[in-house]
């Protein structure tokens, strides 16, 4: 008996930035990234080192009155330490992505879902699979990089400081 | 496993050790194929391999079943795993080409990891039947 194919989601292309983290591509979705920029202007954040989960956490990013809490993907991904240049801000969030490079944009017609042998975390970091000219691309959860719990915990951190200095 | 008649096991090797699988869970045997990784943190799971379009899991058993010396990978022995109602392809790399063989099983008479279904008794060599799921369980919680 032939297993059923994995689900897989097809139609409508969708744009997705490929980047770079350690070695390794990752796909996000174009629409989920508000602007692509330098790591100019990051102040390092030392608040999460009390939380095992924030000290991902390693910069934040004063823009547009907004406070952005600078996740280091490397870290994120349990990845050894990188050399980051590049901070992916996305969009309706308050999460930004300290990331190695950007490579390019592509379009992927499929999605494929993540295998269910995968029981890690990995199943929250991750929307699917592309395949790219042969080449497996993860393609990110944008909202795995900072959960709203995990904001509302930084949010309570800086408020406090920022009204102090204030 | 019951005893009495016979079944069709694939038989698979891994450094000088043969293991066996019912063949029924056995899909097809691949030759070398591009692993691919990318971060994840299932224990056992190598990567994957795109095989006709389709993501496979890799599930390396070797250093489980026969440590860390285990010699280097040639093949791909591809193995359905059920999940619920879904099944889906796992590869596990082995160490040379596999055979099929029709054996009656028998139960083992030593006291054995529970991933192990039963035995065969071959030619100079006693072979564990593996069950799949027992052994990627039992060293995930290890």
């Amino acid at each position: 008996m032939r297993p059923r194919r994995a689900l897989q989601r097809r139609g409508a292309r969708e744009s997705v930035i490929l980047f770079t983290v350690g070695g390794f591509k990752f796909a996000i979705a174009a629409a989920a990234v508000s602007e692509i920029r330098s790591m100019d202007g990051l102040q390092r954040f030392f608040g999460g080192t009390g939380h095992k989960a924030l000290t991902k956490v390693v910069y934040t990013l004063e823009r547009n009155g907004m406070t952005h809490f600078v996740v280091s993907a490397a870290q994120h991904f349990h990845l050894p330490p990188s050399k980051p240049t590049r901070l992916l801000i996305l969009r309706h969030a308050t999460a930004a992505v300290l990331v190695d490079s950007t490579d390019r944009m592509t379009e992927i017609s499929v999605l494929h879902a993540l295998p269910l042998a995968f029981t890690g975390e990995e199943r929250t970091w991750y929307r699917g699979i592309a395949i790219l000219n042969g080449e497996v691309v993860p393609v990110v959860n944008p909202s795995s990089f900072l959960s709203r719990g995990e904001a509302a915990v930084l949010r309570a951190i800086t408020e406090p400081v920022q009204g102090v200095a204030g | 496993m019951s005893a009495g008649s016979e079944k069709s096991f694939v038989l698979f090797p891994l450094g000088s050790r043969r293991f066996a699988l019912p063949a029924e869970k056995v899909t097809e045997l691949a030759k070398p194929d591009r692993l691919q990784t990318f971060p994840q943190s299932t224990p056992l799971l190598a990567g994957v391999l795109v095989r006709r379009g389709r993501i496979v899991p890799v599930c390396d058993v070797a250093h489980a079943l026969v440590g860390p010396d285990a010699p280097a990978r040639k093949f791909y022995l591809i193995a359905n795993r059920q999940f619920e109602e879904r099944k889906e392809w796992t590869a596990i790399p082995v160490t040379g080409e596999c055979e099929l063989t029709s054996v009656q099983p028998q139960k083992p008479a030593a006291k054995l990891p529970d991933y192990v279904l039963g035995v065969l008794s071959l030619e100079n060599d006693i072979v564990e039947v593996l069950d799949l799921e027992k052994l990627i369980t039992t060293e995930a919680a290890a």
